[in-house]
C-alpha cells in the first residue's frame, strides 16, 4: 500500500470492501455478519436509524474499533485497520457530523495541522502556495485566512471536506454532510463530489436519512437495521417505501398516542414568544425576532439542526439566556424568567441532555425529584424542608414513572441515562402543568419509552396545555405536533404554509416554488403552519411555497408516510 | 427497586444513605492516613523519628487540658474561616479570601473601639465591635461573590488578591494613622477597654469565641441543609443551569452565600481582637485563613464535620511549638504537613465511584 | 522650580530602573501561564512554584557559588512543580483550581522549610549588564544596570508568538486548548501536551523566582513574594493569552509596582502601603473590566474553564 502524501498530484479513487464484520460491547450485538462494498468511484449511501450500527460499522472503518470477526479489504488489499492513523495512511477519511474543527484556528492552519509529515516549522509562504494550487483543482472552496468560528455552518462543512481531500483521504465516509446546510448548499456540494466520483477521482460512502439526497446522488444503497443489513441494491431498483420499510421493518411501530383537534381559542393564546432575541456565549447573534404563539391545546414543534438557534431558544424560554431583546408571555401576562412566574404559569420544561441540563448529578433521586416543589407545601413550612415528605413524593412517583433506582437516596448520577431521564420527566410531567417546553425527550431511550414519553405529552396536551417542542435532527420515528417550526440556518422565522395533502390525509407537503419539493409529514390532521429559520428577515405569512428542509420530516415518518415525488 | 413493606424500604434506604455517606467519610480518612505516611517517609529522611512527631501531635495538641484548652483557641477562628471556604463551596464557588476577612473586619473592630472607648458602657463596645466585624467582613467576601455574578470574575484569584489588599490596608492604617502611641516597637491600634473584651467560658480557659463557632457550624448546617434556602443554594452549587432553569435567582445565591461567609470570617477577626490580643495588630495576619481552607477541603464543606477537623488542625498547631524545640524541627514543618494533606485530599477525589467495595454495592442494586 | 524638576527626573530614573525590575518576574511567570493556558489548563499553584524557585535558587546560588546554577536549579524544581500539578489535573475528578490552591500551600510550606538556613546568608547575585555606561548619572547608570533575563523574557515572548503561528507545536497547543476532540482526532495526546506544557510552564515560573532573589531584591526570605503569581494568571487572561501582550502587560504591573520604591528614593514615604496595594488593585480593576467582555470569551481557548 502506498502511503499517500503528496498533497498536489490528483488521487485516484479506492474502493472498500468489508466482509461478515461483527461486533459486540458486553453481550450488545451491534453489528452482526455485515458486508459492505463500495467500489471504486462510486458513490454508496448508507441508510439506517439511530442505533442501526451505522456509526458502529464506520467506526470500525476508522479504525476507533477494532472488528471483532471480519475483514476489511482497501483497493482489493487485504488491510488491518488498528487506529485512526492507519485508516488515514491507507486513504479512508471521515467527515464528521459535528465539526472537529479547532475553532481558533484559521482554515489554512487546521489543514495544515492535519498533515501526516509533521514537519516542525510551517514555511506560510510555501504552505499558502501549495494549498491555493490544491483549492484551484477542487470544485468548491472556503475561505481559509479568517478563524474557523466565524465561518458560517456550510463553510465549516466545506472546509472539512475539504481538508480530507488536502490530505488525499480518497475514501469519503460522509455522516450527515447536509444536515447543517441550506438545499442549495447540499444540492451543491453533494453534485460536486458526485462529479468527483464520476471523474475517478473519489469514492463517498454517504450516511443520510434524506431519501431524496439518495434518489438524487446515491448509485448504491446499504440498509442496517438492528446492527444487521436488511438490504442492498442501486436507487435505481428500489422505491423510496422499499427503502423506508427496510429501515424500519416491516410493521409500523405501535403508538399508543390520540390525536384530538385541539379547540379553537377564545382569549389570549396560552403561550407567546414576541420578539426575542439573544445571544451566543461569544457575542455573535444566536437568533432574532422570533414570533410565536400557541394556542391552549397545542403542540408546536419547532425542527432544527444543531447549532442554528434552537438550544438557544430554548434556553431562553427557560431563563438559561438572558435574552437581549423581546419577552415571553403566556395567558396574557408576561412571563419574567423567575420561579414564582413559572410556578404561577404552570410552565415546566423538559431540556436535552438532561443530566448536564435538568439534573443535579450529586443531590439524591429525591432530592431531584423535588426540585420544582421543595419550596411549596407540603415539602417546606415556613422555610423548612420537610424530609420525610420529599420521602413520600419521591417514593410515589418512582413507583409510578418506574424509575429504576435502588433506593431515593441514591445519587442521581449513579442512575442509568434513561432513568434519569424517566426522572426529569416524573418531576416535571407529574405536576398540573400548563405549558411545557420540550428538547429532545427521548434521547437515547428504546423504542417503548419514546412511544409511552410522548403519550404522557399528548396527554398533557388534550388536557388543555400548550406545548412547544424542539426537535433536533435526530428524531425518532412516530413524533410530530400539529404545527411544526423550523430553526436553522440563523436567526429568523420564517412562515410558510403547507397546503397540499397527500391522498392518505397523513402527509402534508410544501413546495419549493421551482416545483423543486421536499416533504413534510404530520400525522395529526390538521393543516398547520410552518414556520422556518432561515438568513432572512422575518416574513409573514402570505408566502404561500417557501422552502422547508425535508431533514426534519422524512426520519420522522413511518412507512406510510413517505411517498414519491422527488 | 422500591421493597414492598414499609419497614423494609425504610431500612433499605437507609443503608444505601449509610452507604453514600461512608464513601464520604472514608475516602478523607484515608487520604489523611496516607498524607500521614508520605509525611512520615519525609521525616525519615530527614533522620527524624515519625512516631516522636505523631506522640508529640498527640500530646500538645490533645494530652492534657491545658494541650486541649490551647488547640480550642486555635479550633475556634478555624471553624469560623472554614466556614468562610464552606458556604460558597456548597454554592459552587471557590472562595479562600477568609484571611483577608478576617484581617480587616478584625482591624475595623479594633478601630471602632477606639472613638467608643470613653462614651460608652463596655457592653455595648463589644456589641458595636462584633457588629462591625460581621458588617465589614460579610461586605468584603460579599464583593468577590457580586463580582463573580456580575463580571464574571474567578472568585479564587479575586479572593486572594483582596486578602492581599486587606493586609495592606490594614497595615496602613495601623502603622500610620491609627497607631497607638503607647507601643512604638509593636505597630498596633490602641488596646481596647478591658471590660469591653470577650471573656472566657467559665470552667474552661477559653473566651466565647468558641462557643459562637460551633453554635454558628451547627446553625449553618441546619440552613444549608434544611431549610429551603440551603436547597436552592445547594442546586444552584451543584448545577447552575438547572438551577436557571428552576427560576432561582443563581446569582442571589451566590452573593448571599459570600456574605455569610464573609460574616463568619469577620466574627473570627473580632474574637481574634476582642478576645485574644486586645488590639488591631500585625498577629491578626496569623495564617488561619489559609489553614481554613484545608479544614473545610477536608470536611467536605460540610459545616458539621468542620467542628471536629478544626479541632484535629488546632492541635497540631498547638503542637507545633512542642515540636519546635523537641525535634529541632522549623516552624513552617505544620505548613508542610499541611500542604502534604491538602494535595493527598484532592488527589483522593479521584477514587469517588472507583472503589471496588463501593462500586460493586452500587451494581448489584441496577 | 528647579527642585521639582530634579525630583521628577529622579523619580522618573528610579522608575525606568524599577520598571525592568519588577516587571521581570511577572514577565516569566505569565509567559509560563500563557502557554499553560493556551493547552486548556489553569495553574493557579505558580505562586507556590514562584516561592520555591526563589528558595532553590538562592540556596544553589549559596551552594555552589554560581548564580547560574541557582537558576538552573530554580527551573528543575518548577519543571517538577508545574509536572505534579498536571499529573494531579489528569485524574479524572480532580478540580485544577482547588489543586492550585494546594500547590501554593504545598510549595510555600516546602519552601518555608528548606529555606531556613539560607536567611541569613548572602549568596550571590546574578550579573547585570550595564546599559548606562554612556551616561554620567550615576543614578541613571545605577537604573540602567540590567539583569540578562529581561532581554531573555522579551525574546522569549518574541518567540512564543512565532512558535504558536508557525510551529506544527504551537499549533498543537493551540489546538489543544480549543478543543479537545479535534486534538484527539488528530491522534494527539491531550494529557501528554497539558502535561509538558504545564511543566515548561513551572520552568519559567521557578526562573521567575529565582530573579526574585537573586536579583531584585536579591535575598531569600519569607516575604519574598505576595502573591506575583497569582497576578500573573490575572494578568494572562487580560492579555488575552497573546505573549508579547503577556510582554506588555507585565510592564504595566511592573510600572504599578515600581511607583512606590520610586517615590521612596527621593522621600516620598507616605502611601507607602497604598503603593504596595497597587498591582493588587489594578490586577482586581482589570479582572472586573475584561470579565464580562466579548472579545475575551472570543478569544480564550474554549477547554480553559476559569469561571466554570
Amino acid at each position: 500500500m502506498t502511503i499517500r502524501t503528496d498533497q498536489t498530484a490528483p488521487g485516484r479513487a479506492i474502493g472498500l470492501d468489508v466482509s461478515s464484520v461483527s461486533k459486540m460491547f458486553g453481550s450488545f450485538a451491534a453489528l452482526k455478519d455485515v458486508d459492505l462494498k463500495v467500489p471504486a468511484a462510486s458513490f454508496h449511501a448508507m441508510l439506517g436509524e439511530n442505533g442501526a450500527g451505522k456509526t458502529t460499522l464506520v467506526r470500525c472503518i476508522t479504525g476507533y474499533y477494532h472488528p471483532d470477526h471480519g475483514k476489511i479489504a482497501v483497493d482489493g488489499h487485504a488491510v488491518t485497520i488498528a487506529s485512526p492513523r492507519d485508516a488515514h495512511r491507507f486513504g479512508i477519511g471521515m467527515v464528521h457530523q459535528s465539526f472537529t474543527l479547532v475553532p481558533s484556528l484559521t482554515g489554512a492552519e487546521n489543514l495544515v495541522i492535519a498533515r501526516t509529515d509533521r514537519p516542525l516549522v510551517f514555511h506560510w509562504d510555501s504552505e499558502l502556495k501549495r494549498m491555493n494550487e490544491f483549492l484551484e483543482r477542487m470544485p468548491f472552496r472556503a475561505p481559509l485566512d479568517v478563524p474557523v468560528w466565524t465561518l458560517s455552518a456550510g463553510e465549516k462543512q466545506k472546509l472539512q471536506i475539504l481538508r480530507q481531500l488536502y490530505l488525499n483521504q480518497r475514501f469519503l465516509i460522509l455522516d450527515e454532510p447536509t444536515s447543517v446546510l441550506t438545499p442549495d448548499e447540499a444540492e451543491e456540494l453533494l453534485g460536486r463530489l458526485r462529479d468527483m466520483t464520476r471523474a475517478g477521482e473519489l469514492t463517498i460512502c454517504l450516511i443520510t436519512h434524506k431519501l431524496r439526497e439518495v434518489r438524487a446522488f446515491a448509485d448504491e444503497v446499504t440498509v442496517l437495521r438492528r446492527g444487521e443489513v436488511v438490504g442492498v441494491g442501486r436507487t435505481t431498483d428500489l422505491t423510496n417505501a422499499d427503502i423506508a420499510r427496510l429501515m424500519v421493518g416491516d410493521t409500523p411501530p405501535p403508538s399508543r398516542w390520540t390525536s384530538r383537534k385541539p379547540a379553537q381559542p377564545a382569549g389570549h393564546p396560552a403561550f407567546e414568544i414576541r420578539g426575542l432575541a439573544a445571544d451566543r456565549d461569544d457575542g455573535m447573534a444566536a437568533f432574532r425576532d422570533i414570533q410565536l404563539a400557541i394556542q391552549p391545546g397545542e403542540i408546536v414543534g419547532i425542527a432544527g439542526v444543531s447549532g442554528n438557534g434552537q438550544s438557544a431558544l430554548l434556553e431562553a424560554l427557560c431563563g438559561q439566556r438572558a435574552a437581549v431583546s423581546g419577552e415571553v408571555w403566556a395567558h396574557g401576562e408576561r412571563v419574567p424568567p423567575t420561579r414564582a412566574a413559572f410556578a404561577k404559569h404552570r410552565m415546566f420544561s423538559l431540556p436535552e441532555e438532561p443530566l448536564k441540563n435538568a439534573a443535579v448529578g450529586r443531590m439524591t433521586v429525591a432530592e431531584n425529584l423535588a426540585l420544582r416543589t421543595f419550596d411549596r407545601a407540603p415539602l417546606a413550612k415556613g422555610g423548612w424542608l420537610s424530609s420525610a415528605a420529599m420521602r413520600r413524593q419521591a417514593n410515589d412517583l418512582i413507583g409510578r414513572y418506574r424509575i429504576k433506582t435502588p433506593s431515593p437516596s441514591a445519587p442521581i448520577d449513579t442512575l442509568s441515562g434513561g432513568n434519569i431521564q424517566r426522572t426529569v420527566l416524573a418531576r416535571e410531567l407529574s405536576g398540573d402543568v400548563g405549558i411545557l417546553i420540550i428538547a429532545n425527550p427521548c434521547a437515547g431511550l428504546d423504542f417503548t419509552s419514546t412511544d409511552a414519553i410522548h403519550a404522557e405529552i399528548m396527554d398533557q396536551r388534550n388536557r388543555g396545555g400548550g406545548a412547544p417542542r424542539f426537535r433536533g435532527p435526530r428524531r425518532d420515528p412516530g413524533a410530530c405536533g400539529s404545527r411544526g417550526r423550523h430553526v436553522r440556518g440563523a436567526h429568523y422565522l420564517r412562515r410558510i404554509n403547507c397546503g397540499h395533502r397527500s391522498r392518505d390525509n397523513r402527509t402534508l407537503y410544501g413546495r419549493r416554488k421551482d416545483g423543486r419539493g421536499c416533504y413534510l409529514i404530520s400525522r395529526s390532521d390538521e393543516r398547520g403552519a410552518l414556520f422556518v429559520l432561515a438568513n432572512g428577515a422575518f416574513a409573514s405569512g402570505s408566502a404561500a411555497h417557501h422552502f422547508v428542509s425535508d431533514r426534519s420530516r422524512a426520519d420522522i415518518a413511518g412507512p406510510a408516510a413517505i411517498s414519491g415525488r422527488s | 427497586m422500591v421493597a414492598p413493606s414499609k419497614v423494609g424500604s425504610w431500612s433499605l434506604s437507609v443503608s444505601t444513605w449509610l452507604h453514600y455517606r461512608a464513601e464520604t467519610s472514608i475516602i478523607p480518612a484515608l487520604a489523611l492516613l496516607a498524607s500521614a505516611a508520605y509525611f512520615s517517609v519525609f521525616l525519615i529522611c530527614l533522620g527524624k523519628s515519625p512516631g516522636e512527631f505523631f506522640f508529640l501531635i498527640a500530646r500538645g495538641g490533645f494530652g492534657t487540658l491545658f494541650s486541649w484548652q490551647n488547640t480550642l483557641v486555635r479550633a475556634e477562628p478555624l471553624i469560623l474561616t472554614a466556614l468562610c471556604v464552606a458556604i460558597p463551596a456548597r454554592m459552587g464557588l471557590v472562595v479562600i479570601g477568609g484571611e483577608g476577612a478576617l484581617v480587616i473586619a478584625g482591624f475595623s473592630a479594633g478601630a471602632i473601639a477606639i472613638p467608643l472607648d470613653q462614651s460608652v458602657a463596655p457592653m455595648f463596645i463589644t456589641l458595636a465591635m462584633g457588629l462591625t466585624a460581621v458588617v465589614v467582613g460579610a461586605c468584603w467576601i460579599g464583593l468577590v461573590g457580586w463580582m463573580r455574578h456580575a463580571r464574571g470574575v474567578n472568585e479564587t484569584i479575586s479572593s486572594l488578591l483582596l486578602t492581599y489588599i486587606a493586609i495592606a490596608i490594614v497595615n496602613f492604617f495601623i502603622e500610620g494613622v491609627l497607631r497607638n502611641p503607647a507601643d512604638p516597637n509593636r505597630p498596633s491600634t490602641k488596646a481596647i477597654n478591658p471590660d469591653a473584651m470577650v471573656g472566657a467560658i467559665p470552667g474552661l480557659h477559653v473566651h466565647w469565641g468558641l462557643a459562637a463557632g460551633v453554635i454558628l457550624a451547627v446553625l449553618l448546617y441546619l440552613l444549608m441543609d434544611r431549610t429551603t434556602f440551603g436547597f436552592a443554594a445547594r442546586i444552584a452549587g451543584g448545577n447552575p443551569r438547572v438551577a436557571e432553569a428552576q427560576g432561582l435567582s443563581v446569582g442571589q445565591l451566590i452573593v448571599t452565600g459570600c456574605f455569610i461567609g464573609g460574616a463568619c470570617a469577620g466574627l473570627a477577626g473580632f474574637f481574634e481582637v476582642a478576645a485574644v490580643h486586645g488590639r488591631a495588630n500585625a498577629a491578626l495576619h496569623a495564617n488561619y485563613g489559609f489553614t481554613g481552607i484545608l479544614v473545610s477541603f477536608l470536611a467536605r464543606h460540610s459545616p458539621l464535620a468542620i467542628i471536629p477537623v478544626a479541632c484535629l488542625f488546632g492541635g497540631i498547631g498547638a503542637a507545633g511549638g512542642l515540636i519546635q524545640r523537641r525535634m529541632e524541627l522549623p516552624d513552617a514543618t505544620v505548613l508542610l504537613l499541611q500542604g502534604v494533606v491538602f494535595v493527598t485530599l484532592l488527589a483522593s477525589e479521584t477514587l469517588y465511584g472507583r472503589l471496588p467495595f463501593f462500586r460493586a454495592t452500587q451494581d448489584s442494586h441496577t | 522650580m528647579s527642585d521639582l524638576w530634579s525630583a521628577l527626573t529622579l523619580v522618573l530614573i528610579a522608575l525606568l530602573g524599577g520598571i525592568v525590575r519588577v516587571s521581570t518576574p511577572f514577565l516569566f511567570v505569565s509567559l509560563g501561564e500563557c502557554l499553560t493556558e493556551k493547552t486548556g489548563r489553569i495553574n493557579l499553584g505558580l505562586e507556590g512554584t514562584l516561592v520555591l524557585g526563589a528558595m532553590t535558587g538562592y540556596a544553589a546560588s549559596y551552594l555552589t557559588g554560581s548564580p547560574w546554577l541557582g537558576i538552573g536549579a530554580a527551573a528543575l524544581t518548577g519543571m517538577a512543580f508545574g509536572a505534579f500539578h498536571a499529573i494531579l489535573c489528569q485524574l479524572p475528578r480532580v478540580n485544577d483550581i482547588a489543586v492550585g490552591i494546594a500547590l501554593i500551600q504545598l510549595g510555600t510550606g516546602a519552601a518555608f522549610f528548606f529555606g531556613k538556613p539560607f536567611i541569613q546568608p548572602t549568596a550571590p547575585h546574578m550579573p547585570s549588564i550595564a546599559l548606562g555606561w554612556w551616561s554620567s548619572n550615576p543614578d541613571l547608570q545605577n537604573a540602567l544596570l540590567i539583569n540578562p533575563l529581561f532581554p531573555m523574557g522579551i525574546a522569549l515572548a518574541i518567540f512564543l508568538r512565532w512558535a504558536f503561528r508557525n510551529t506544527y507545536w504551537g499549533l498543537i497547543v493551540r489546538t489543544t486548548g480549543d478543543s479537545e476532540p479535534a486534538a484527539r482526532d488528530l491522534g494527539v495526546s491531550v494529557n501528554g501536551v497539558r502535561l509538558a506544557a504545564t511543566s515548561i510552564g513551572g520552568l519559567l515560573a521557578g526562573i521567575g523566582g529565582a530573579f526574585l532573589s537573586l536579583s531584585y531584591p536579591g535575598s531569600w526570605n519569607e516575604g519574598l513574594s505576595s502573591g506575583q503569581g497569582l497576578m500573573a494568571v490575572a494578568l494572562v487572561i487580560f492579555a488575552r493569552w497573546d505573549p508579547v501582550h503577556c510582554f506588555y502587560a507585565a510592564v504595566l504591573f511592573g510600572t504599578a509596582g515600581a511607583i512606590g520604591p520610586a517615590l521612596q528614593s527621593v522621600g516620598v514615604t507616605q502611601g507607602y502601603y497604598f503603593f504596595n496595594a497597587a498591582p493588587y488593585i489594578l490586577t482586581l480593576l482589570l479582572m472586573v473590566a475584561s470579565g464580562r467582555s466579548k472579545r475575551a470569551a472570543r478569544d480564550m481557548p474554549r477547554e480553559l474553564a476559569i469561571t466554570r
